[in-house]
């Protein structure tokens, strides 16, 4: 698979998904037009990689400062198929929250928390 | 006359805190560039992070609320999505400390005794509960008549730290109009 790369923009997110070493980002803020023709292509994307990957380390970073409530839907779904990828994988999710930001340490928690195979870390990281 | 009329009208703005006021048909191009002079404002004035997305979420869920929902909109009636105009007003002001982001539109009659009572529960709700419906909806199917994830007014509930008020007022037979004020 084709490896995918966005800038960041205003409103949404810079995406960095290296398929050959499975490890993907996303990085910034998301509240795109149309969340499903933004994120449509990335998660078939990752959907296909997973169907038949097996015993792969995975990594999977969010580093978001803010997301609105049809992107939190996303990437509810988006932490189920990588748990799902856990299966048969060593899947290592990583939230990174600026210090000071609640709400987002919040939303790390709360995705976090429903993880069942996964490795989840949350990390609090300095404001760039 | 003219600038003494707008001079007042300007007053009468200011007088209520109002730092944005748009009355018109809402756009996301306008969700953009109101959303970024709003940030810009708030870092201008050296407001807190936390509180400046707190409030800049509010606005975000709010505008496209009416975006997606104002009954007001041309073409008139069900039709192709991706070119429509949709109706509504939308105020960002501040007074006594507490930013708020007040978003007004036209709903249908039929959608108001749903829309009061999914406000009433959401309102009802402390951080906790808010927290539990926030999940569970976001895990739920999306609810019939929803363009998003049906999990906006949850969300403007969570982020409003001195929470939020709503009202409807009878407008003809088939609709009503609709207020939502959220403070930060």
């Amino acid at each position: 698979m084709d490896n995918i790369s966005i800038e960041q923009s205003e409103r949404a997110p810079g995406v960095d998904f290296n398929f050959e070493n499975s490890t993907f980002s996303l990085k910034g803020e998301s509240y795109p037009e149309d969340v499903t023709a933004f994120y449509g292509p990335l998660l078939d994307g990752l959907e296909k990689h997973f169907e038949d990957l097996k015993g792969t380390k995975v990594s999977f970073t969010f580093d978001l400062v803010y997301f609105n409530s049809s992107t939190a839907k996303i990437l509810m779904g988006l932490f189920d198929m990588l748990d799902e990828a856990a299966e048969d994988n060593d899947v290592t999710v990583t939230w990174n929250y600026e210090v000071d930001d609640d709400n987002m340490e919040e939303m790390g928690e709360e995705f976090g928390e429903d993880l069942e195979k996964a490795t989840f870390i949350l990390n609090e990281v300095a404001i760039p | 006359m003219l600038a003494r009329d707008m001079y007042d009208f300007r007053d009468e703005l200011n007088e209520k805190g109002i730092i944005f006021c748009y009355s018109g048909y809402i756009t996301e191009a306008i969700l953009s560039g109101i959303g970024s002079a709003l940030k810009t404002k708030l870092a201008l004035e050296h407001e807190e992070r936390a509180r400046t997305r707190s409030l800049f979420a509010v606005f975000v869920e709010q505008v496209q609320n009416v975006i997606r929902y104002s009954a007001e909109r041309i073409p008139e009636g069900d039709g192709d999505e991706s070119d429509e105009l949709r109706y509504g007003v939308l105020i960002v002001g501040k007074s006594d400390d507490k930013y708020f982001v007040s978003c007004a539109n036209l709903i249908a009659q039929d959608d108001v005794a749903r829309l009061n009572k999914n406000l009433d529960k959401i309102q009802s709700l402390d951080a906790e509960g808010l927290k539990v419906l926030f999940k569970q909806t976001l895990k739920g199917e999306t609810p019939e008549g929803s363009k998003g994830a049906g999990v906006g007014f949850v969300d403007i509930a969570r982020r409003a730290s001195h929470g939020f008020e709503f009202d409807f007022t009878k407008v003809d037979d088939t609709h009503s109009y609709f207020c939502l004020k959220a403070y930060v």
